[in-house]
């Protein structure tokens, strides 16, 4: 299962998002892998060393890809941090 | 300027292979003193606190046993990262609770724009590698580190 998603916060997906982010895929029964939407490279999205390896920044696509029982409902969780501000976390 | 000249960056005074304090925040001092008596921080005191602030919001402990406290600021004038090394390791809040056995220190200047988050990334991605991590951890020189280094942002 996979999806594209904006990233919002204006750091990008760097301190406190990314904490969430790493965080939240840790939370979830599911293997998920996260990778700039233009490459075929993907990185797993538990590892916080991997997140900042990424370097994403603000205003570009990422694609997520779960595998496993909560693979939606990561993906959801997942969508929600990336497209939310960082003010209102 | 150009974040890839290790040279410049990170030149052999700002690689210590001495034991840093045990403590996270003592360790970051520690890199930063390093910076600091380089004479590549204008107000140390404005520094550490954007250091602090940083590690505030989220800890910079990514785990694999390193820790990378980052900053923009103004009391630096150019890119610097430093560097030093835990035989212990440092508890630095990661996710994995992995203590924290490599030690960077990123800081650039305020208007540095995405600068900071280049220099991480770089880093973070070549860290991944655990041969890297090995050869920094058994590095018996600062020119070793250095070498190490030039490769990681090349």
């Amino acid at each position: 299962m996979e999806r594209i998603v904006t990233v919002v916060p204006e750091d990008g997906l760097h301190a406190r998002p990314a904490s969430k982010f790493v965080e939240t895929a840790n939370e979830y029964d599911a293997d998920v892998q996260l990778g700039r939407a233009d490459s075929d490279d993907l990185a797993p999205a538990a590892s916080m060393l991997a997140v900042t390896g990424l370097g994403v920044s603000a205003g570009e696509d990422v694609r997520l890809v779960a595998d496993g029982d909560d693979a939606e409902a990561v993906l959801d969780a997942l969508e929600d941090i990336l497209s939310t501000p960082e003010a209102e976390h | 300027m150009d974040v890839t000249d290790i040279s410049t960056i990170t030149p052999a005074e700002l690689i210590s292979l001495e034991e840093p304090p045990a403590t996270k925040d003592g360790a970051i001092e520690f890199l930063l003193d390093l910076a600091v008596d380089a004479g590549r921080v204008e107000d140390r005191e404005v520094a550490l606190e954007a250091l602090l602030e940083r590690e505030e919001e989220a800890t910079t402990g990514v785990g694999f046993g390193i820790g990378i406290p980052h900053a923009k600021t103004d009391a630096v004038t150019k890119p610097t990262v430093a560097f030093a090394r835990s035989t212990e390791g440092i508890d630095f809040d990661a996710m994995d609770d992995k203590p924290a056995r490599l030690l960077f220190m990123i800081l650039v200047p305020a208007e540095g724009g995405e600068d900071h988050l280049q220099i991480l990334s770089a880093l973070s991605r070549s860290l991944m590698h655990e041969d890297v991590r090995e050869n920094l951890l058994e590095a018996e020189s600062k020119e070793t580190v250095q070498d190490i280094l030039s490769e990681v942002v090349a």
